[in-house]
């Protein structure tokens, strides 16, 4: 439906979502035109999460930005970090040992699961099935836990260095880790059965928020809503890195494209995850010491560029590193998974009702936003009114975030 | 609390005036209801505030509780550097809270900016835009963290310390 | 990663609109060089040979070169099955960087189109959405300060 609709039909409430969501690590602001109860139109609003983090790098040494990418986005930071010391590594020519590999793979994939975790609970919650969220909410303790064991850290771990990982585990971890994965997997398995069989869940997923196989390749989909909607790009499979080409996995795909395949699609992919952790740890090489001398790392980066692709868990993530010789970079730029999957999806919200608005955004995993819901600030009817929110990012229509629908 | 948003500014006057005599309004201690913003956040704080309302750590043995909108809360959880766009959002948003309000900022970002303190689009802490009642150092802070920094700020609240002043 | 080039590659090649280079982003991505009045029909010989299934543009780098005088733009191109990235290079004059824009062939780009613009001031000649302020705060906005060149001094 375009634009012209909206003005056709006078009964048009404009519903602010946001931007209070601590939606991705950029808070968006969705603004839905409805018609009654269905959407017609959706404008999205970003930039009130803008960190300048591109610029931040260049002022920065090349060892400092680790630490600065891995705080981009706090839930998927190990990621973040590995694509970041990849292109480094890649710049130097300098690789980890097999060991390192695989831890980096064990880490990872534990952050891959306590995120799926995560955003499969707040689906729960956003649908109205507290109880779920807060006992998937309580099993990610676990995960976060494990988290703890091999990285020293819950979230944040800054567990990567160029040229390894900053901590290896002995064999007490190593059994702590594989007891806590013991513990997790049943859940999880428990929870895919729940998702897949509970009726109040089904009747608000299922057919809600189509996305067709063409469609998700035009929009740039990447991650578990391209995959669910058929399209099979992982990178893990296509890019082999780290200990990816060793460790043996499936790329979970389905057909359906809609917010219940979305959220199937990740708990297989939680499934598979906690399937290679056991297996890294399992078959873990000792071709020697996994943490590098930090002293010793190379000071100079020869000139040169990288460009670098890891499967987070939101969808490929890609970091572009250039160096000039100098020991700042000359410029990084880095291209996150969600803030494609929001922003490129606003026609998706079209002909869907507007309880539906909050299921369809989640599915795209924005990082977390239950903590608000949907409210309707100004439920007058009658008139289609301006863009209340104009001064919201600062007053004056200059500083208003761009507005566009596709 | 009512939690009726009409008549929120009604509130706000007479609760001001039990402000002034210096008693009364240490009652939310009973039962603080919080509301969480991200200002510019990486989202590592926000998911260890989220874990820190689960069971798991159970924060209703405290009366604490998620607020449905900024209008029903007393606690104001800050995280995140506070961008220039997110600041004024922020401003407002304190504003529409009713009296009296706490605010604890968690996270290294929201103390001081963090690892984002020199960048053109950062403003820095929380206390920049607001009055801050609470710090919570960490990056991220570990659940136990905020919610020992919530105990220790409804104990400042019963002893009837008054909020900062703006 | 090593093995012969794409099919659509090749015909582009052939059909004269991009060259390729010897250089290589590590590690192992091909770098083929374009006129910037190229682009549309560039990215609409891709889609007429592959389709909308059989490739995405994952990204537009931009980076400033003040010595030359010259701004870089960079399509990042992913073609499927095979997940072969590409990169489509192109330079701009750095006092006046306008391209086409391919955002009604292609609307996957919007955000990195906004994004190039706002962060770096490269003008996408047909795109409706493109407006300062899209990310950078307002006080660079009034000061015309484009903050991903080397000069904005930010
Ligand atoms: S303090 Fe650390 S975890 Fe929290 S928002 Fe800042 S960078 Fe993220």
């Amino acid at each position: 439906m375009t634009i012209s609709k909206i003005i056709e039909v006078p009964y048009a409430l404009e519903i602010p979502v946001g931007p209070q969501h601590p939606a991705l690590h950029e808070p968006v602001l969705l603004k839905a035109y409805a018609d009654g109860e269905e959407v017609v139109r959706v404008d999205i609003y970003t930039g009130y999460n803008h960190r300048g983090i591109e610029k931040l790098t260049e002022k920065n040494t090349f060892y400092r930005n680790i630490f600065i990418v891995a705080r981009v986005c706090g839930i998927c930071n190990l990621v973040h970090a590995n694509c970041y010391v990849r292109a480094l590594e890649e710049l130097l020519e300098k690789y980890p040992n097999d060991r390192a590999r695989y831890l980096r793979v064990l880490a990872m994939e534990l952050e891959r699961v306590h995120s799926h975790m995560l955003i499969n609970a707040v689906m729960a919650e956003i649908i109205g099935f507290d109880s779920l969220f807060m006992n998937i909410m309580r099993d990610r303790e676990y995960v976060m836990k494990a988290k703890e064991v091999l990285t020293g850290n819950r979230v944040l771990s800054d567990y990567l260095m160029v040229g390894g990982v900053r901590r290896d585990v002995d064999s007490v971890k190593k059994d702590r880790l594989l007891k806590l994965i013991d513990r997790v997997l049943p859940r999880v398995k428990y929870y895919r059965r729940v998702f897949m069989e509970d009726d109040t869940l089904l009747k608000r997923m299922v057919g809600v928020g189509v996305v067709s196989k063409t469609d998700a390749l035009r929009m740039s989909l990447v991650g578990p809503p391209a995959r669910a909607s058929g399209v099979k790009i992982d990178v893990r499979s296509s890019e082999k890195y780290d200990a990816y080409d060793e460790i043996p996995f499936n790329v979970v795909t389905r057909k359906e494209g809609d917010v219940w395949a979305r959220m199937m699609v990740r708990w297989d992919e939680a499934i598979e995850s906690l399937n290679m952790a056991r297996y890294a740890l399992e078959h873990l090489p000792s071709d020697g010491n996994p943490v590098p001398d930090e002293r010793r790392l190379p000071r100079r980066f020869p000139p040169g560029e990288a460009y670098t692709r890891v499967e987070a868990p939101r969808g490929e993530l890609t970091y572009y590193v250039m160096s000039d010789g100098k020991p700042k970079p000359y410029r990084v730029k880095i291209r996150t998974p969600s803030f494609i999957n929001i922003i490129n999806t606003a026609s998706v919200y079209v002909g869907y009702t507007v309880a539906d608005l909050p299921v369809i955004l989640v599915s795209w995993d924005p990082c977390i936003s239950c903590m608000e819901r949907v409210t309707v600030i100004d439920p007058r009817t009658g008139e289609k009114r301006k863009v209340p929110v104009k001064e919201l990012a600062g007053g004056g229509s200059r500083r208003v975030s761009q507005r566009y629908s596709l | 609390m009512t939690s009726n948003p009409a008549d929120a500014g009604e509130k706000t006057s007479s609760n001001n005036k039990v402000i002034e005599k210096g008693d009364g309004y240490s009652i939310i201690r009973r039962s603080p209801w919080i509301v969480h913003f991200n200002t510019g956040a990486c989202n590592g704080c926000d998911i260890e505030v989220l874990a820190a309302i689960t069971p798991h750590y159970d924060p209703e043995r405290f009366g604490v509780k998620l607020a449905p909108s900024i209008r029903h809360g007393d606690i104001l959880i800050i995280t995140g550097a506070v961008t220039k766009k997110a600041a004024e959002r922020l401003k407002r948003l304190y504003e529409q809270m009713p009296s009296p309000k706490y605010v604890i900022a968690v996270g290294a970002c929201a103390i001081s900016g963090g690892v984002f303190h020199n960048s053109y689009s950062v403003l820095a802490g929380a206390d920049k835009v607001v009055p801050v009642d609470m710090y919570v150092p960490g990056c991220p802070p570990r659940p136990e963290a905020i919610l020992q920094g919530i105990v220790k700020l409804l104990e400042k609240i019963g002893r009837k310390e008054p909020p900062p002043k703006e | 990663m090593n093995g012969e080039e794409h099919p659509v590659v090749k015909l582009l090649v052939d059909k004269g609109l991009i060259e390729p280079s010897s250089e290589r982003v590590k590690p192992n991505r091909r770098i083929y060089t374009f006129k910037p009045e190229r682009i549309r029909e560039i990215i609409s010989t891709m889609i007429n040979n592959l389709g909308h299934d059989y490739f995405y543009i994952s990204t537009v780098i931009g980076t400033d070169f003040p010595d030359k005088k010259l701004i870089r733009l960079d399509y990042y191109i992913v073609l499927l099955p095979g997940e072969e990235t590409i990169v489509l290079r192109t330079w701009l004059p750095r006092d006046n960087p306008v391209i086409d824009s391919i955002l009604d062939i292609y609307p996957g780009v919007l955000n990195a189109e906004c994004e190039t613009y706002d962060l770096l001031g490269v003008v996408f000649k047909g795109n409706p959405a493109l407006k300062r302020g899209f990310f950078v705060p307002s006080d660079l906005v009034e000061k015309n300060i484009y903050s991903l060149r080397k000069d904005s001094g930010v």
